[in-house]
């Protein structure tokens, strides 16, 4: 009941995020999203009594909502990066693609589940949507930060795909891919800050024209 | 029986005639509150009506039968859908003859008859409104209308008493709803959209059209509108907010689920700015593909 709403939250901001023209939209985005997947893993872990997925939806409002957001955020005011976000596509064509991936995770979901519940089979089409979605934004944009925040946005369709499935990641698993994403957004932090100043941009589309 | 059907129907219209300016009341307190304004009373809609109602109205000597005619078929196709929409009883609407898609198609002729209104009286700024008025409702048509129609496939029929008596919470009712509302907001000119409150010449949509209208005629008017306003969110009230549908606490839940939409509007109108009027293609355009995604899965049955 409550999980259809959470389902359907993020699956709507997956496709806010495929047509946001500024990067501040983009990060207030991936934040709301994190925090449908902080609250779905919330009530999957009170239905079941995991005390591990108590503890990593801990982990997930601290660093998904809190911590990288706010550091992403910091990026883009350290940088003065411009807001513009180089989209390849237009927003509709984008749109049209999120939709084809949509259906197209849900004849794979239907493949891999064909009698599931249909509480899970939305699960799980749901996180094949977002996976696939989060990828077609790393693809279609060509500033740096764009790029990472698909790869972020990927990374919580993976884990309610896992949670779908098995109710959660081993927990150690789980700490661990948590701690690296961190780690990740740290390094890239450093390397967005390197690209800035060697390049004076972070537009990733011309640093081709260095390639012979 | 039937009479009394009717008669409790007749009731039913009449108390949601008399309840409609007090959602536009309170969505302006929740409004002003949040902007640490004090506001006024709820209930300044009704002294606005009694206050117009009692004016004299001025015509141009250039208008038509139209103008003098369009309040009245504003406010009859306002009421006409009103009757069919089941509000304080499962059941309780005239649900043979008409469905969603007629409460929507109701509502456009007065639309329709504002838009000629805008036109007749020969000043700009009516035309300006009136072409507005047109643009947006002809994008905001087909996202609603793929959004009903997959309400209608989940709950295997477009009759309202139908739909308002299912028990959603399913993915694609939600995401249909969401592209409802989206709608809603352009329908009602709320903040993302139009503004309500601005007589700006450059912004207004809605005002733009209204603008020739005086006394007894803008009150009627305004009167309609507010009973459309009531109609939508009414709707939107059953596909997102189904619960405790089809029970004998409808009557009860009914003032409160209006209570909830109306202040998730008015924190909306808020927070965002008034968009550019060809941002607004983008918008709804979201909507349309929001509500085709509705669409997909409510085919996959999720």
């Amino acid at each position: 009941m409550v999980s259809a709403f959470l389902l359907s939250g993020f699956l709507i901001t997956a496709f806010l995020m495929t047509i946001a023209k500024r990067i501040t939209a983009l990060i207030r985005t991936f934040r709301l999203q994190s925090l449908f997947l902080f609250l779905y893993a919330l009530t999957m872990a009170v239905a079941g009594k995991h005390i591990e997925l108590f503890v990593i939806c801990v982990s997930i409002l601290i660093l998904k909502v809190g911590i990288i957001p706010y550091v992403l955020a910091r990026i883009v005011r350290r940088i003065n990066v411009e807001e513009d976000l180089g989209l390849i596509m237009n927003p509709q064509i984008s749109l049209i693609i999120a939709l084809l991936l949509s259906y197209f995770s849900y004849i794979f979901a239907h493949q891999i589940i064909p009698k599931a519940l249909a509480v899970e089979l939305a699960t799980f089409v749901v996180s094949i949507a977002a996976i696939c979605i989060s990828f077609f934004i790393m693809v279609s944009r060509m500033k740096a930060l764009s790029q990472v925040l698909g790869l972020l946005a990927m990374e919580n369709g993976i884990f309610l795909a896992a949670v779908a499935i098995t109710g959660g990641m081993p927990f150690f698993v789980e700490i661990a891919f948590s701690f690296d994403i961190f780690v990740f957004v740290i390094i890239i932090q450093v390397f967005v800050y390197r690209v800035n100043r060697l390049f004076t941009h972070i537009d990733t589309s011309k640093i081709n024209s260095l390639k012979g | 029986m039937i009479p009394a059907k009717i008669f409790l129907l007749c009731g039913q219209v009449f108390f949601i005639l008399l309840f409609a300016p007090l959602v536009s009341g309170f969505i302006r307190k929740v409004k002003n509150n949040l902007r640490m304004r004090k506001g006024a009373s709820i209930f300044q809609p009704y002294y606005n009506f009694v206050k117009l109602f009692s004016k004299n109205q001025v015509v141009s000597k250039h208008a038509s039968w139209i103008f003098t005619a369009t309040p009245a078929i504003v406010l009859s196709s306002s009421l006409a859908a009103c009757f069919l929409l089941p509000v304080f009883r499962p059941g309780l609407s005239l649900n043979t003859t008409g469905d969603l898609l007629a409460i929507f198609f109701i509502l456009a002729l007065g639309r329709f008859f504002l838009a000629l209104a805008g036109l007749d009286a020969g000043s700009s700024f009516g035309g300006i409104g009136s072409s507005r008025e047109m643009f947006i409702s002809s994008i905001a048509e087909p996202a609603a209308f793929v959004s009903l129609f997959v309400i209608g496939m989940n709950s295997s029929s477009t009759s309202a008493a139908a739909v308002a008596g299912e028990h959603f919470f399913r993915v694609s009712t939600l995401l249909a709803g969401f592209a409802f509302f989206m709608v809603v907001i352009a329908e009602t000119s709320r903040i993302p959209v139009d503004n309500q409150e601005t007589h700006l010449e450059l912004t207004m949509m809605h005002e733009g059209m209204v603008l020739e209208y005086s006394g007894r005629s803008l009150a009627i008017i305004e009167l309609a509108i507010s009973l459309k306003q009531i109609i939508f969110f009414t709707m939107l009230s059953w596909f997102l907010l189904p619960f405790f549908n089809d029970t004998q606490w409808q009557w009860l839940q009914f003032p409160l689920k209006l209570l909830v939409i109306s202040m998730i509007i008015a924190i909306i109108e808020v927070s965002f700015a008034k968009m550019r009027l060809f941002r607004v293609v983008d918008y709804l355009g979201f909507a349309f593909f929001i509500a085709l995604l509705a669409a997909v899965s409510a085919c996959m049955g999720i």
